[in-house]
């Protein structure tokens, strides 16, 4: 038959080899559906495999702040990289609790969300500023576009809880949700929004950072809060976290 | 190319397929340790922080700490210039 024919002709030349334009062409298609593949196991890595890591760091951060407390000192200015305080939003789910690290370096969001260093730590006058990711390193605030105002976000920290509620910053242009550029840092102005970063706050700020949209680092997401209560952490959770599963404690 | 590894494997097909399987779980393992946690915080997807336009994302990690440890009262990304 001629098909049968030509396919011989194909498969050997004269000298019994495949001939080399063959041979490339397979090369070449086994390499792209190499990639391919490379390209779907680098999805699974960011999607699922980098919140396993960021599991693991978070139970050896709860760990360590947890045994710090238990020593009853409150470390002034924690080193970059460990946890500082924990932090609960239950509009984010029953269970949410998440260590805070110090420093938004790569390697410090890997471990969890990052206090912006030199912005106001937890209850003090200014703008407490956290960034966290979005969809990869078991993504803290994917579904931070959910909180609404009068949303409790708890901070709680050695001594204290600290609960803040999601809303408008007085005096401001700070809405309690802004999509903004990743340039625009004066979200974490220790007063958000106002041009003059060297006026004294007067007011106790928490500030949230995200990517927007989901998947992409195009823009960022920012929710602003204020300071409404704080408590010993003797007295037990505030009333903001009534009835909520606490994790951890 | 794979029919060429394949050729080059030792063994019946059991140890080929053994060393095969061995072999591609090595370079997943690779690709998660080595290469992947290279390659994530370079690409657009997730960067979650706010920064002056004058630092790019990735450089902002090493701009920000020496920053903050000369002036913790007002670093340098906070400055009104870098906004």
């Amino acid at each position: 038959m001629s098909t049968e024919g030509s396919r011989e002709r194909f498969r050997v030349d004269r000298s019994g080899r495949r001939p080399a334009w063959r041979i490339a062409c397979r090369t070449l298609g086994e390499l792209l559906v190499t990639a391919g593949l490379v390209l779907l196991l680098f999805v699974a890595y960011e999607l699922w495999w980098t919140g396993l890591t960021t599991r693991h760091d978070q139970h050896k951060l709860v760990a360590a702040l947890r045994q710090e407390w238990a020593r009853g000192v409150t470390v002034k200015d924690p080193p970059v990289g460990s946890a500082l305080a924990i932090l609960r939003i239950p509009r984010l789910g029953r269970t949410f609790m998440f260590a805070v690290v110090q420093g938004t370096s790569t390697a410090d969001l890997i471990e969890g969300p990052g206090h912006y260093p030199g912005t106001a730590m937890p209850g003090q006058l200014g703008n407490f500023a956290i960034a966290g990711h979005r969809t990869t390193y078991l993504h803290p605030f994917y579904d931070i576009n959910e909180l609404q105002v009068g949303d409790p976000i708890v901070i709680q920290t050695r001594t204290t809880w600290f609960t803040y509620r999601v809303q408008n910053i007085p005096g401001t242009t700070a809405r309690h949700e802004e999509i903004v550029s990743p340039d625009d840092v004066a979200v974490a102005y220790p007063v958000p929004d106002q041009p003059d970063p060297g006026k004294p706050p007067t007011l106790r700020v928490l500030t949230l950072t995200s990517c927007n949209p989901r998947y992409s680092a195009a823009q960022r997401i920012v929710v602003h809060a204020l300071l409404v209560g704080r408590q010993p952490t003797s007295e037990g959770p505030p009333p903001a976290l009534a009835g909520e599963r606490l994790r951890g404690l | 190319m794979y029919a060429w590894i394949w050729r080059r494997l030792p063994g019946g097909i059991a140890a080929k397929t053994l060393s095969a399987i061995v072999l591609v779980a090595g370079l997943v393992v690779f690709l998660f340790l080595v290469v992947f946690p290279w390659l994530g915080p370079k690409l657009p997807f997730s960067h979650p922080t706010v920064h002056g336009r004058t630092a790019g994302a990735a450089s902002m990690s090493t701009r920000l700490g020496p920053a903050v440890r000369s002036a913790p009262t007002m670093p340098e990304w906070i400055a009104p210039n870098s906004a």
